[in-house]
């Protein structure tokens, strides 16, 4: 009942309304006697209306429709999902672009970027930064031995490449290499404009099969749209001011996707 | 829609409101709200209409939020907003003459996940200590002391602008 010993903690209790009832007069009474402790309640209490201050208008906010429609729509998940990620008007163009594309098939699950994904990006764009600045030595084969190129690469990585046609983007094939990610093995396309902007198309065995719809990235100057597909992940990479990047991008998975096929 | 999906619907101002303080991101709090109603939406079996629906949003959304964490301590990835998204969120704010709010947010992003998070829930989303307890997880003790510390991170960051701000006016 008569409790002397309020310490800081009591502080907190009494802001946050946790104080036993019959002690509130007793605190009241020990805080009048301790001026430096009722500064602090004063500030911390200060602080605490800042906050609410500062957040209040976070929820009268209008719900985007995104979340809206995940809870009133059935299958709207999937769309829903496409969305994420998306924050610049490049984005915004290249979503109008996909949106009606075959990928959306793959967009399941509810992980926002699994650990795999981002090894994936960052190794694409790590690979990236290093070969896109080379002048000389910016693939291992050159697109002059297309056939080889392809054939190699398909063999070391198990997995039936193409390189996209990419030409219709203002881009020529330059060649490939072959990439150490992780204990794995990652193939690496260059392609180039006439300005000389290069763009890659990194492409990894995924050790673990998942299926993602396109995910955006950027670090520095350098931005890549990336996504998985059962048993392969892949990153288109280039530079940030590009805006093709997410046509490309979509173009690439769909030839991609074509050529594993046939 | 049935009684359960309307209740969620009327919980998301709520998770925008504590989500956006948590992450200051706009579109990084959507997408945890995202991962969370998601989440929320494949187990609606497992949950009783009982049971009191914001709890247990809040708890999925905490929860998927220490992934991130996480994840990104593992992976150190930058989840770096692009520049221009950043400027345009921050246009309304200073709009409405609330510096003293951005100053805020800005700190509370300084301090642990955890205290920001034990902060929140009790001083901004008015859970009691057991109810913020039970949803992020730990004992009352731990998180008294979150809360605790918390604070007391918060005032020192606040103090430290307030300082650099006084300098600032004194120089020529």
């Amino acid at each position: 009942m008569s409790r002397h010993d309020f310490t800081e903690r009591d502080l907190h209790l009494a802001l946050d309304r946790e104080l036993q009832e019959d002690e509130r007069a007793t605190y009241e009474n020990w805080l009048q006697a301790h001026p430096d402790m009722k500064a602090r309640a004063a500030r911390y209490q200060e602080d605490v209306e800042r906050l609410r201050t500062a957040t209040a208008s976070f929820a009268d906010e209008p719900v985007p429709e995104r979340l809206r429609a995940l809870v009133t729509e059935k299958g709207a998940r999937r769309r829903a999902r496409m969305l994420r990620g998306w924050h610049t008007a490049a984005a915004a163009a290249f979503l109008l672009v996909g949106l009606g594309g075959g990928y959306l098939v793959g967009a399941s699950g509810w992980l926002r970027i699994d650990p795999q994904s981002v090894r994936l990006a960052e190794s694409a764009i790590a690979a990236h930064n290093v070969y896109s600045a080379e002048k000389l030595h910016v693939v291992e084969v050159g697109a002059d031995q297309h056939e080889h190129l392809v054939r190699w690469l398909s063999k070391r990585l198990d997995i039936p490449l193409v390189t996209p046609d990419l030409t219709k983007h203002g881009f020529a094939l330059v060649g490939g290499r072959l990439l150490p990610q992780g204990d794995q093995r990652a193939a690496q396309f260059m392609y180039e404009d006439k300005d000389g902007n290069r763009v890659s198309l990194y492409v990894a065995r995924n050790a673990i099969p998942r299926d993602t719809g396109f995910r955006f990235v950027q670090e520095g100057s350098t931005r890549a749209v990336f996504w998985m597909e059962r048993d392969y992940g892949c990153a288109v990479t280039g530079s940030v001011a590009d805006a093709r990047l997410p046509t490309i991008a979509d173009d690439a998975y769909k030839q991609l996707l074509a050529g594993m096929k046939t | 829609m049935d009684d359960r999906r309307k209740a969620i619907l009327e919980e998301i101002p709520g998770l925008r409101r504590y989500a956006r303080a948590l992450l200051r991101d706009r579109d990084a709090a959507d997408d945890l709200i995202q991962d969370c109603l998601e989440r929320a939406l494949s187990r609606l079996d497992n949950w009783h209409t009982g049971e009191n629906p914001r709890r247990w949003l809040f708890t999925i959304m905490h929860n998927i939020f220490l992934d991130q964490v996480r994840r990104d301590r593992r992976h150190g990835v930058d989840r770096a907003v692009a520049l221009d998204a950043r400027e345009a969120q921050a246009v309304p704010a200073v709009q409405s003459g609330a510096a003293e709010s951005l100053e805020i947010l800005d700190a509370l992003q300084a301090i642990s996940p955890d205290r920001r998070a034990a902060i929140l829930m009790v001083s901004v989303e008015g859970f009691s200590y057991a109810e913020a307890s039970a949803i992020l997880g730990v004992p009352a003790g731990t998180l008294m002391s979150r809360i605790a510390r918390g604070r007391e991170d918060l005032r020192a960051l606040l103090e430290t602008d307030q300082r650099r701000r006084s300098i600032r006016v004194v120089e020529p």
